[in-house]
């Protein structure tokens, strides 16, 4: 069969069963912004059938020099409209869902749905501290990722491994427009992007337990083995009200 | 000056930054385990302010500022990288 697919069904990792599975799967991408962007592209390409998009905020010109789903026309637009007709021209075999809100401790619950994996390209710390708890919660497994100027990371939260709040991360060190290069957050949402398809496949190692910290200046990528604080608060609230 | 450490383990404490930290002192600091009681200790020899810091971790764990610092530990110190 000659289709969209053929380049990534050759793969071992996927197949036709693998590509039937990714029809079938739901993620839930929080924040449409510069990780957003090629997440949601790759995703969408990729074939995965069910895309959740959440984002509350309007294109504005100084998204334009990393966030690559939105165009100059698309200034005063909400992102949210803006992305799910980018995403519909990119791949029409696809389900694009898009929810215009502002993810709270309230609604984070009902805005991740029964996603099957969360890619959290937030760009404030409180409120991935709220993804991961749901998440952990839920247990739906949580790409992180993040970017400052010409550094970036990813981990996978889940299962056994840390989440943000275990490796020492706080509500309050929220930062306001933190300087970004485009590019950089086009590495880091890249990588996201791998590492939540090769969870909805079932293949590969994801960075669960492992830190995958990229420094741009020097071009190079550390991994750094964490491990779950017995102490986080986040997890204990998580696992007590955890779904059974 | 440390002829005789094994792989890993010695009188020293290997620091190893990230970000922003490494700016004017490089990727990774080895001090002298000696000269230092608690995880604050260390980030007064790099100089490295304790608010700067989000993520601090000794051999893969989360540390307080107040932790002890033993020879041979692998602490990681990291900025906040929360943008999106
Ligand atoms: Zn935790």
């Amino acid at each position: 069969m000659t289709d969209r697919y053929e380049r990534q069904r050759a793969l071992a990792q996927i197949g036709e069963e693998g590509q039937r599975r990714l029809a079938k799967k739901q993620v839930a991408v929080i924040g449409a912004g510069g990780l957003g962007s090629p997440v949601l592209t790759y995703l969408a390409q990729a074939g995965v059938g069910t895309l959740r998009l959440v984002e509350f905020d309007t294109v504005g010109i100084t998204n334009l020099n990393r966030q690559f789903l939105y165009t100059e026309k698309d200034v005063g637009r909400k992102k949210s409209a803006a992305a799910r007709e980018k995403l519909a021209l990119l791949n029409s075999e696809i389900l694009v869902e898009v929810r215009d809100a502002e993810l709270t401790k309230e609604n984070a619950e009902e805005l991740i749905g029964d996603a099957d994996v969360v890619v959290s390209c937030l760009d404030c710390i409180s409120a991935r501290l709220i993804v991961d708890e749901v998440c952990i919660r839920k247990k739906i497994p949580v790409v992180e990722g993040g970017v400052s100027g010409f550094f970036g990371f990813v981990l996978c939260v889940g299962g056994d491994g840390p989440c943000l709040e275990c490796l020492g991360y706080d509500a309050a060190m929220d930062q306001k427009e933190i300087p970004v290069l485009g590019a950089v957050a086009g590495v880091i949402g890249s990588l996201q992007a791998a590492e939540c398809l090769k969870i909805l496949l079932g293949a590969g190692e994801p960075l669960y337990g492992r830190l995958l910290q990229y420094d741009g200046i020097s071009g190079t990528f550390d991994e750094i083995e964490v491990k779950k604080n017995e102490a986080c608060r986040l997890h204990r609230r998580a696992e007590a009200g955890k779904e059974k | 000056m440390n002829g005789n450490r094994e792989k890993g383990m010695g009188d020293m404490v290997e620091v190893r930054l990230f970000a922003t930290f490494r700016e004017g002192r490089g990727k990774v600091c080895y001090l002298d385990a000696a000269k230092l009681v608690k995880a604050s200790d260390v980030l007064e020899v790099l100089r490295i302010p304790q608010e700067e810091v989000a993520i601090y971790l000794i051999n893969g764990r989360h540390s307080s500022m107040e932790d002890r610092v033993l020879d041979g530990d692998v602490l990681a110190v990291f900025p906040p990288v929360g943008g999106g």
